[in-house]
């Protein structure tokens, strides 16, 4: 019979297909550093010929992917901290420093023109500010011209570690921000839009007018959004730039033994971008060999990815602190 | 064994054999039943059923979650969808099968059809960016305008209008299940006899008088069922509406505000949620969406085999 | 007014306002289309094809991986989906025929026809992602076949129910089992309907996004290995046209040409072939 001849040869090829064996490395996680990840899993394909593969699924999705170890290793722009990392089994490092950058799209305003306070960014989230030419946004940028709209605020719809970082910036400068909403992955939004991912969120603010978001750096950069300046701790306005991340990385203390659980928002110096974060990989313990084959790109990223990461504007580890990793890793039985 | 015996075991293994394919089918609905429910056991032991339903906070971080801003996202968008493409299908039939002249009856349908076939993503992208532009400049502006100044009726339009709101997404939602309300509208308009339809004619009725009089009355069974079934297809649409509702857990009172329905909750939650019980959660979610549209379409077939029967 | 102008008033005015739905009916279809075709066309190119996405912010690359890998996991669907669905057909429409389980199947397919595609991909990860620890392309081949079977079952249901009683009586005359008089006469019968109702099923499947999403997942790199995540193109498109990039929205808008052509190219072939097979 003709179908039955059919389903034959669509069945040996459907078993042949699987004899290939694969030796992808499988991550899931943050978006905030997917930008530099899949440049670094581009690069090591070509010099190694192992492919890695990274989606881009959000903070929250990569802890939980990784808890339920359906994946090789998760990604966190939100540090796990110390206990959970005992109960999930897990092993944490940072591999790269961004920013988070507000991105609003207003006609007219170009990019670095717009300056806000955290308490003025964090009214605008809490929907109390409502147009842009209000007079607490006014106050900070005399001289320019702010239309009569109101504003539509775009976060995150998805676990995300950019808005842990962005969330803990805000519940630091704002009392209110962090009694009426706090800080974490994917918080209760008073007002605004969700887009999916960093990506998403780009989106949206591209698409909608005298919007406001928050994204990392790279994707501001990548699609040429309009930045503003932010007032960091040391009182000046400063704008996001590599060396603005750099400064506010300088001053961290990094311990291996809470799994490097640290936070890089409102740090001090002249300098400082006041959002910054570190982006951070959690390993299962108990995994040692998949384990090894994905500290081995990490290696390879941290010895040959710095000019990449410089590139798409990510800070690359101090050489101490990889050190320091590379300790970590042998101690806890990966070399 | 005998020939006679070998026969009558291979036509009972072949029996055997089409009777487990089709097994298959109940398997896998009970399959998927039970799994939701074990799977949301923790969010159903925490919230019940009726808290669950009304509470409208998603709140991740302090995990407190209700279903009630979902379901009403869902609600609203799919009875708007249907508003819109009830007129404009039943519309489409009457074409289809009292005016149109035979020549473009076939290419119609063909039509209609491929608009079927369009798979429901490339609805969702067109909508994202073809539809929400229009939408947000040119729509809502203009309905904000003139049918927002009528008191009461206006609150429905107040708001920004972003064209990434529950009236983009129940427009890209309408016409994705026009082509399928007017392909089952048309089908039962046809199965009108056409003795009936003669016998008006020949008292002098106009053609309205006999599609109203005649026609419509003999299939309103048929049309409904098939609007029904149309629902619990709109119920369980995700991709049309993921790119265009905004992803926004809240109760909104304006067709201008972003939304989230069930469908684009687990879409976009589901890889990401980093409890337990916020997996429980989405799973309890998609148990009331998987049983909603059940219920939804097996009324929908109840209505059909009603109608049907003698 | 005398009433029977009002009358013919309100016939001119009814019949308008139908044409008038057609014409919107017809207007969106085209207006879909040819946005797809005005944005994509530009984006298709050899490379499209052949060569896999580089990563964002690199110039050039294709979506080859998806391109096979929805290849991949379609035709997994279709090994699993199609044989059950054909035999479950022949049940309802021979063994199970007057019994009311077989009705009862009958409809419940049709209800499962239309149950929610990504309630189906929830319950694919809960049996076939967690259990097996990684998500992998056997899962979402899975999930497709799921939404395939009911369609499949159905059609061969009402094409082998249009076979008449009385070429079957003659066979069982000759002395044939029911198994051979199914095999060689009802099949036959039916088989243009049948291959129809397969190809249907394939359209139908082939441009699900929302299964795919818990259960193949995505890729970033070319991929044959089921057991691994597996790309798609319509997961691709999801990602993609979210995405900020304009190279990325402009390949989205390729891959949603190439996807949708497929699909209608299919959907017109199924339609031809019954067309001439009943006029026969």
């Amino acid at each position: 019979m003709n179908l039955k001849n059919i389903f034959l040869s669509l069945l040996f090829i459907a078993t042949s297909l699987t004899l290939t064996a694969g030796d992808t490395i499988n991550g899931a996680g943050a978006t905030f550093p997917y930008p530099v990840y899949s440049a670094w899993a581009f690069n090591y394909y070509r010099a190694t010929g192992v492919k890695l593969n990274y989606q881009s699924i959000g903070s929250g999705g990569g802890v939980r992917q990784i808890k339920n170890r359906t994946v090789d290793f998760g990604a966190s722009d939100a540090p796990v901290k110390p206990a959970e990392l005992k109960a999930g089994n897990f092993l944490q490092f940072p591999a790269i420093i961004g920013g988070v950058v507000p991105v609003v799209n207003v006609k007219g305003l170009k990019a670095g023109q717009l300056k806000l306070t955290g308490e003025a960014l964090a009214d605008i989230f809490l929907g109390e500010i409502k147009k842009w030419n209000d007079p607490r946004i006014e106050a900070i940028n005399r001289g320019l011209t702010l239309p009569d709209s109101e504003i539509t605020v775009v976060h995150r719809s998805d676990g995300s570690g950019t808005t842990a970082i962005f969330s803990t910036y805000l519940s630091v400068c704002s009392g209110d921000w962090s009694r009426k909403v706090g800080k974490g992955k994917s918080v209760n939004w008073p007002v605004g839009i969700g887009g999916k991912g960093n990506e998403g969120v780009a989106n949206y603010v591209k698409r909608v007018n005298n919007s406001i978001g928050y994204v990392e750096f790279a994707y501001a950069k990548q699609s040429k959004m309009t930045y503003v300046k932010l007032k960091n701790k040391s009182g000046r306005f400063v704008e996001p730039s590599f060396e603005a991340f750099k400064d506010a990385a300088a001053g961290a203390k990094w311990n291996p033994d809470t799994g490097y659980y640290l936070w890089l928002v409102d740090a001090p110096g002249d300098g400082s971008w006041p959002i910054a974060g570190a982006s951070f990989i959690l390993l299962g313990k108990e995994k040692p060999g998949v384990n090894r084959r994905v500290v081995k790109f990490f290696e390879w990223a941290f010895k040959n990815g710095d000019a990449t990461a410089e590139k798409l504007i990510y800070v690359p580890l101090p050489k101490l602190l990889k050190s320091s990793i590379q300790d970590y890793w042998k101690k806890n039985g990966i070399d | 064994m005998s020939k006679q015996n070998l026969t009558d075991y291979k036509d009972t293994l072949f029996r055997v054999i089409t009777f487990g394919a089709a097994m298959v089918v109940l398997v896998v609905i009970v399959g998927i039943f039970v799994s939701l429910v074990e799977q949301s056991l923790p969010a159903i032991r925490k919230f019940g059923f009726f808290h669950f339903i009304t509470t409208p906070i998603w709140d991740p971080v302090h995990e407190v979650f209700g279903a009630a801003s979902s379901l009403y996202g869902t609600i609203v968008t799919t009875v708007l969808a249907m508003a819109i493409a009830i007129p404009v299908s039943i519309g489409i039939a009457i074409f289809m099968t009292e005016l149109c002249p035979n020549f473009l009856k076939g290419a119609m349908g063909t039509a209609i059809e491929l608009l079927a076939a369009i798979p429901s993503i490339i609805y969702g992208m067109w909508g994202l960016f073809t539809l929400a532009p229009i939408m947000g400049n040119t729509v809502e502006p203009f309905l904000q305008h003139t049918i927002g100044k009528i008191p009461y009726l206006g609150s429905l339009f107040s708001g920004t209008p972003l064209g990434i709101d529950i009236l983009t997404a129940s427009t890209v939602l309408s016409i994705m299940i026009i082509p399928f309300m007017a392909s089952i509208a048309r089908d039962t308009f046809m199965l009108t006899p056409q003795v009936l339809r003669e016998s008006a004619y020949g008292i002098g009725a106009t053609r309205w008088e006999v599609i109203r009089n005649v026609v419509l009355p003999y299939s309103k069974g048929g049309v409904f069922g098939g609007m029904v079934i149309a629902m619990g297809r709109a119920l369980g649409e995700t991709m049309a509406v993921a790119f265009v509702l905004g992803n926004k857990h809240q109760i909104a009172h304006s067709l201008l505000d972003a939304s989230a329905t069930i469908t684009v909750t687990l879409a976009n939650e589901f890889t990401e949620a980093d409890s337990n019980m916020y997996m429980a959660s989405l799973f309890y979610l998609a148990l009331i969406l998987f049983v909603m549209s059940f219920l939804t379409l097996a009324a929908a077939k109840f209505i059909l085999k009603e109608r049907s029967a003698p | 007014m005398n009433i029977l102008t009002k009358r013919k008033i309100q016939n001119k005015m009814a019949l308008s306002l139908s044409v008038l739905a057609a014409a919107i009916g017809l207007f969106w279809l085209f207006f879909i289309l040819w946005d797809i075709f005005r944005h994509g066309m530009s984006f298709i190119t050899m490379d499209l094809f052949t060569k896999d996405p580089m990563p964002p912010g690199f110039k050039g690359g294709g979506l080859r991986n998806a391109f096979v890998g929805q290849m991949l996991i379609t035709l997994v669907a279709m090994v699993i989906g199609i044989p059950f669905g054909i035999l479950g057909g022949t049940f309802l429409s021979e063994y199970g025929r007057h019994s009311r389980l077989g009705r009862f199947i009958s409809t419940l397919s049709d209800i499962m026809v239309s149950v929610p595609s990504i309630v189906i991909g929830t319950f694919v990860y809960a049996i076939m992602v967690r259990p097996i620890g990684h998500f992998n392309g056997w899962a979402g081949g899975v999930a497709l076949a799921i939404i395939m079977i009911p369609v499949v079952i159905r059609t061969t249901e009402d094409m082998m129910s249009l076979v008449p009683w009385s070429l079957r009586e003659a066979a069982f005359a000759l002395g044939a089992p029911y198994y051979k008089v199914i095999t060689q006469v009802v099949y036959r019968g039916a088989a243009t309907g049948i291959f129809t109702g397969i190809l249907l099923s394939i359209a139908r499947v082939a441009g699900e996004t929302a299964p795919l999403l818990f259960t193949s997942f995505n890729n970033s790199f070319f991929t044959t290995n089921l057991n691994e995540s597996t790309p798609s193109l319509t997961v691709t498109i999801f990602q993609y046209a979210m995405g900020p990039y304009d190279d990325w929205h402009g390949m989205a808008w390729a891959a949603a040409l190439v996807i949708t052509v497929a699909i209608l190219l299919v959907t017109v072939a199924g339609r031809l072939l019954i067309k001439w097979r009943y006029r026969n």
